[in-house]
């Protein structure tokens, strides 16, 4: 019983020294055809009740010097905490979709810039909380001033 | 002339499958023979008539039925050419009833439509074998899983269209490929082995030697040749090639070193220009590589990204297929 104890304890530090993040990926890391046309997809570390966890999305944009958002839909995978993005915002201005998500106490954030081939991995942010408004700002400025060439499809 | 009617070569005359001098010999007989023109008219109406049905599939029990007719037609040589004719006429009797139960029953289903055709196309039997020539492409419905678009200069066969496989054989040219379906419903032919759609949208081309390359924008495909398999991803690339197996994938944005290397198999340089994402190379050479040289892929896909929990580097090295599975489900997120 307490070599059971100890070895929960253990598991349960290792997952909070993990901590709740996101990782993001190309469709085909799901492993479902149904997402073949998402923007991407996204899964959520170090979650022990991922089914339990809230998922949401934006899509913030900047067109023709306008900020504008736009609230998207996350598309559950079969494989618990695996979620995909579609795009769902106009094709016009530059993008970026922010992550956010709380399982139980923790919080997660990310920022995935969009680019005309697709996100763009490299670009990426991620944050032990919700991305503020200023960081969305800013990454849309950076994304404007790259050209928005990217992408990794 | 001719003392023997022609009866048995008429539908392969009309087909134009029998041998030229053969051909000949038919065409003379005809020609002095009443019956076997009377004969020709109502094959070639029969034929004209099934080849303006849509094509679908007949249920299993109709060819228990036909089966069954020609079992008991072999019994009765004396009463063969009688026989021919009632066995012709219940099969197709048998096929229009069995079209029009399929084609109410599974209305949307197996469709290979050529839907659009720009400039002058050969179409050679249609619904068997489509050719374009140098000014001329096709768009060709499949069923409602997608559609294939059939660039210039290209010659496809449909092979299989029904609702749970439609197959079709790529002699040469170029063809794109958007399919909407579970995986491995669409299938690709090649001289160099079989493109199995795994839900993707991909482009194919192939000589007549084999030779060509495959393309893919959307999901995945898998490309198989005598148990050799490449997975390619949306984003990347694979060589095909006759007689060896498909190349080992490489994303479109790799170095152009590390694409010159895959086709020199120069494996030094493949690992120094390996990206994170080029584990999608790394990972298919794990399979393909001298068993001496596996040890040192596999250290450097640890090198680029963390491996897995659950995946040995021993049962990677000894090609365990659920490791290799473990560890490719892993990397595709790096992908």
């Amino acid at each position: 019983m307490l070599r059971f104890g100890i070895a929960a304890c253990a598991v349960g530090a290792l997952a909070f020294a993990e901590g709740f993040t996101f990782t993001i990926g190309n469709p085909v890391a799901s492993q479902e055809f149904q997402m073949k046309t998402a923007a991407f997809v996204f899964r959520t570390n170090g979650c022990a009740e991922p089914a339990a966890s809230q998922i949401s999305a934006t899509a913030e944009g900047l067109v023709k010097g306008a900020r504008q958002s736009v609230v998207l839909k996350v598309k559950a995978a079969a494989k618990p905490g695996v979620y995909a993005v579609f795009q769902s915002w106009p094709a016009e201005g530059d993008w970026v979709v922010s992550l956010r998500g709380v399982c139980a106490s923790e919080s997660a954030g990310a920022i995935v810039p969009i680019g005309p081939k697709g996100f763009i991995r490299e670009s990426a942010k991620f944050f032990p909380r919700p991305a503020t408004s200023a960081e969305v700002d800013a990454s849309l400025k950076a994304l404007a001033q790259s050209g928005n060439k990217g992408g990794s499809k | 002339m001719f003392t023997r009617h022609v009866s048995r070569q008429l539908a392969a005359h009309i087909d134009g499958e029998l041998a030229p001098s053969r051909a000949r010999q038919v065409e003379l007989h005809a020609a002095q023979c009443a019956q076997c023109r009377a004969e020709r008219e109502q094959v070639r109406f029969g034929m004209e008539t099934i080849e303006r049905l849509p094509p679908v599939e007949a249920p299993d029990a109709i060819w228990v039925s036909i089966e069954a007719a020609l079992r008991e037609r072999q019994s009765q040589k004396a009463w063969a050419a009688r026989r021919w004719r009632w066995a012709f006429a219940a099969t197709a009797v048998l096929v229009l009833l069995g079209a029009a139960y399929w084609s109410v029953a599974h209305r949307s289903d197996a469709r290979w439509d050529v839907v659009r055709i720009d400039g002058s196309p050969t179409v050679i039997r249609a619904g068997k074998w489509i050719e374009t020539d140098s000014a001329s492409s096709a768009t060709v419905k499949i069923g409602d899983i997608g559609s294939v678009e059939v660039a210039p200069n290209t010659r496809l066969r449909v092979v299989t269209a029904r609702p749970g496989e439609h197959r079709l054989a790529l002699a040469r040219g170029e063809i794109r490929a958007k399919i909407s379906a579970p995986p491995r419903l669409f299938f690709v032919e090649t001289v160099s082995g079989t493109a199995v759609d795994l839900g993707c949208e991909y482009t194919l081309n192939t000589d007549e030697a084999g030779f060509g390359l495959l393309q893919v924008t959307k999901g995945w495909v898998s490309f198989q040749w005598q148990g050799i398999e490449s997975l390619v991803p949306a984003g990347a690339s694979c060589r095909i090639r006759p007689n060896v197996g498909p190349g080992i994938p490489y994303f479109d944005d790799a170095s152009e070193n590390m694409k010159r290397a895959l086709g020199d198999g120069a494996l030094n340089v493949i690992l120094a220009e390996a990206r994170v994402r080029d584990t999608l190379t790394l990972w298919h050479l794990l399979s393909r590589v001298e068993a001496e040289d596996r040890a040192r892929v596999y250290d450097r896909i640890a090198s680029l990204t963390p491996i897995p929990a659950g995946v040995s580097r021993e049962e990677a090295l000894k090609l365990d297929a659920e490791t290799l599975k473990r560890l490719k489900e892993e990397l595709a997120w790096t992908w």
